[in-house]
């Protein structure tokens, strides 16, 4: 069949086609699939009987906007994140347990080790940090101080919230990414991270100030710590699946590594804004600290009854 | 080697074009975008974002700590929302649409929202140590332009489809007999893609490539673009 007596033919169907992708709404004709199946066939006679590159480009454009419409995405919707996070998220870890493992070790290892060497020699703290960001920690923690005896305003309270998603979100992410590099962007983070936090509160409860302290991060540390282990195994997940990528090829470990971590930074993010929200409205309020340490026992337990099950079984 | 396959190599060195098998049995072309053409959607992109953040963190000032506290929300969500919110939905960000790019997965289904998250949060291993440069660099060592998001997520930016083409079919130049040489497949193919491309090019071009060929048509100038397109319509069927 000639080129001309083919377009002839077809022309009307291709022309009805292509006015339904145009004008699709929300709900799919029923004869679109139909009309696309013909035209992926229209593509595979015209490449077999070579008809001309013009007519072969525009059958390979039906064929391709008809692909995207019939296989679109579900879109941006919480109700997908939540799932993820419900039911993917306990067989990540689960998946990646040995990664999740030697994380929640090596951080909270290092955090001891460095709260054991500052509590033992005190002056070892301003071998890390210099003197002017301890008298700002110090200022914050001191039972006498303005920060702790004032009440604080509503509006410096939204002014917290939004320096933790942003910092906290922040660089739960930016490990994540950096992780890429052959594990080196998340591990640095997290152990540097570790460290200060042991530093620091071996620091504070050598000045004296930890009921403030630790009445203050007990609560929201629960899911923010446990987080950052997360998403800091999660990125190394990635950069190890470069550096051993084992019976695979790498661009083949890499892709299969960034699925299966997916639901764990997902998670993560979703422990952060949880313990962005207890840091900004629960954590600074002026409750005797009894309320408080009950709190954070209750998330203590259920954070790390989630992590055991999920890392242990795959489900809640 | 047959010519089919002769022909869809010639394509691939020549255009850089993607052949991917779909379900459906047949394969489509796909044509992945290049660096620069992505660096200049990130910038379009980029001013975007920093406008709508000047505009919000503009409005907000007003508001004390508590504007504070939103306009590093309105930061945070700018930064890391943008690209998954938009390329969720369409595929495309306003940037990418303006060059007419969008994301896919590799085997040109529409990219998920699981394939997007995990491309942009690996931003920062493509922005280091600064400028992309790291992205730009693994960019060019594969032939698909795919930065470190890219392979992890498993997508592929590409050129997207135009909705609505130029009509088909040439002019009204008609040719009773067959011509006089004999042509292989590939080569009628080119003499039907000169007719095709003739409307863009003007008359003195048009004669120009024509010439080329002078010889084996016997014929020069108008004579020989005439005799080519006649040539053309033949092997299109104008006349069957």
């Amino acid at each position: 069949m000639k080129q001309n007596q083919f377009v002839q033919q077809n022309e009307a169907r291709w022309q009805q086609f292509e006015q339904l992708s145009i004008n699709l709404k929300d709900d799919m004709p029923a004869e679109f699939p139909i009309l696309y199946r013909q035209v992926c066939n229209d593509l595979a006679t015209a490449r077999t009987r070579h008809y001309s590159p013009s007519l072969i480009a525009k059958l390979n454009d039906f064929v391709s906007v008809g692909q995207s419409i019939l296989y679109q995405g579900e879109g941006i919707q919480i109700s997908s994140l939540i799932r993820l996070f419900k039911y993917n998220f306990f067989r990540a870890l689960f998946e990646n347990r040995y990664y999740l493992w030697i994380s929640f070790g090596a951080f909270y290892g290092l955090a001891l080790a460095a709260f054991a060497w500052v509590k033992i020699d005190p002056d070892a703290v301003y071998y890390f940090l210099d003197v002017g960001s301890i008298k700002d920690i110090e200022s914050m923690y001191d039972p006498a101080s303005s920060v702790q005896m004032d009440e604080r305003e509503s509006g410096s309270t939204v002014l917290m919230f939004g320096v933790y998603i942003y910092n906290n979100i922040g660089i739960a992410f930016q490990m994540f990414g950096g992780g890429a590099l052959f594990g080196i962007g998340a591990i640095l983070p997290l152990l540097f991270n570790s460290f200060y936090f042991g530093a620091i509160s071996a620091h504070i409860v050598n000045v004296g100030y930890e009921s403030t302290f630790f009445s203050f991060v007990v609560t929201h540390g629960s899911f923010e710590l446990t987080a950052i282990t997360i998403a800091g195994a999660a990125g190394a997940k990635i950069g190890f699946s470069l550096l051993m990528p084992g019976q695979y090829s790498r661009a083949h470990a890499i892709k299969a590594a960034g699925s299966t971590v997916l639901p764990l930074i997902v998670g993560a993010f979703i422990m952060l804004v949880i313990a962005a929200v207890i840091e900004a409205f629960w954590s600074p309020l002026h409750i005797p600290n009894t309320f408080k340490y009950c709190a954070g026992a209750v998330c203590w337990f259920y954070v790390l009854f989630i992590f055991y099950r999920g890392t242990r079984y795959g489900h809640s | 080697m047959d010519i089919n396959k002769k022909v869809m190599m010639q394509y691939q060195g020549l255009d850089n074009k993607f052949f991917i098998k779909l379900p459906e049995g047949v394969s489509i072309n796909l044509v992945p975008a290049g660096i620069v053409v992505r660096s200049c959607a990130y910038l379009y992109d980029f001013f975007i974002r920093a406008l709508v953040f000047a505009l919000i963190a503009a409005a907000l000032s007003f508001l004390g700590d508590a504007g504070q506290g939103l306009i590093l929300i309105a930061y945070f969500v700018i930064t890391w929302g943008y690209y998954i919110a938009f390329e969720a939905k369409s595929g495309t960000t306003p940037g990418k649409k303006k060059f007419n790019l969008k994301v896919v997965q590799d085997n040109g289904l529409p990219a998920t929202l699981s394939n997007i998250i995990i491309r942009n949060l690996l931003r920062p291993a493509d922005a280091f140590p600064f400028g992309y440069c790291l992205g730009i660099a693994t960019m060019s060592f594969s032939k698909s332009y795919k930065r470190i998001g890219d392979w992890s997520a498993g997508t592929l930016v590409i050129y997207q489809e135009q909705k609505i083409k130029s009509a088909l079919a040439g002019d009204n130049i008609s040719q009773e007999d067959a011509p006089s040489i004999e042509l292989a497949i590939d080569e009628q193919q080119a003499v039907v893609e000169f007719l095709e491309r003739s409307k863009k090019l003007s008359i003195a071009r048009q004669e120009e490539l024509a010439n080329i060929l002078s010889e084996a048509l016997n014929a020069k100038d108008e004579a020989a673009t005439h005799k080519l397109k006649s040539m053309a319509n033949f092997y299109l069927g104008q006349k069957i």
